[in-house]
């Protein structure tokens, strides 16, 4: 199925693409998007399924660092190529739009 | 972490709660479909007394679900290792503003809908979700697992979706 590019899917994006081979987890995507940790989850298990996100759970001792592991994420090697193109097609129809408007005063 | 809880309570508040049910359900059924049935009848004072026990029993077995006061001798508050960031229970960051009761709650809410999922993708999410909301600024931990517990039937949905294609792929067992 292919990926829907929602307004949630592109921050999440590009919140991945601003640092490719950095790992973020849950809580720290949240934070930097803006999104609810519920909203954020599904999105990054469909980038995952579709192979643009790899994940992994920190290898800690919870008791030792007195807090649960966090699973972190990062964009793929294929991913970011796939993901940066994604965001530039999906900023190109705005500008386009707009391009025609202001030549031509819309369609109407 | 997943918060201590006494199997043995818990099992006393399951057979509390089937009990509840199988007396609620006995009654309705039999006043509905044997009008006759002796409590009932014609007499409105058996209808107030039917109405009356319905609310009650309900009432025991919401009340067998509720999280127990922050007590010391609560099976759940004692015998927790991790103190500090270890769940939303007990002597977790929720104690910082007294919520501890109703997080506790809604943590048995994402645990019981975690259920709803396939069960590695519910482990998953709740193990995600249980990371983050210990992390998470106690101010911001409802408006979390609001978010949570609002995308997750769609997300069971999906993940049961995906679950059944990838069992359509593997396609039938063989034996042996």
């Amino acid at each position: 199925m292919a990926l829907r590019l929602t307004l949630q899917v592109q921050l999440v994006l590009q919140a991945l693409l601003r640092d490719p081979v950095r790992e973020m987890y849950g809580l720290e995507l949240s934070e930097e998007t803006g999104l609810q940790p519920g909203t954020a989850y599904p999105i990054l298990l469909r980038l995952e399924h579709e192979g643009w996100v790899a994940s992994r759970w920190e290898d800690i001792d919870p008791r030792a660092e007195k807090r649960p592991a966090r699973r972190y994420y990062r964009l793929t090697a294929g991913g970011a190529v796939q993901a940066s193109a994604a965001l530039q097609a999906a900023r190109r129809p705005k500008g386009t739009a707009l391009r025609r408007l202001a030549e031509g005063g819309g369609t109407a | 972490m997943m918060p201590a809880i006494d199997p043995r309570e818990e099992r006393r508040k399951k057979r509390g709660r089937a009990a509840a049910l199988i007396g609620s359900g006995t009654i309705i059924v039999s006043s509905v479909f044997q009008p006759g049935w002796w409590i009932l009848g014609t007499d409105p004072k058996n209808w107030v007394l039917f109405a009356a026990g319905t609310v009650a029993s309900t009432a025991v077995a919401a009340s067998a679900d509720m999280p127990r006061s922050r007590g010391r001798g609560s099976a759940r508050g004692s015998g927790r290792g991790t103190g500090r960031g270890s769940g939303p229970t007990g002597h977790g960051r929720d104690d910082d503003q007294g919520l501890a009761g109703a997080a506790a709650h809604r943590w048995r809410v994402l645990a019981m809908v975690s259920r709803l999922m396939p069960r590695s993708a519910g482990a998953r999410w709740l193990a995600e979700a249980e990371s983050l909301l210990s992390e998470i600024a106690p101010v911001r931990r409802g408006a979390a697992i609001r978010s949570y517990l609002l995308t997750a039937p769609r997300l069971a949905v999906a993940m049961w979706v995906r679950e059944l294609l990838r069992l359509a792929r593997l396609g039938p067992r063989r034996p042996g």
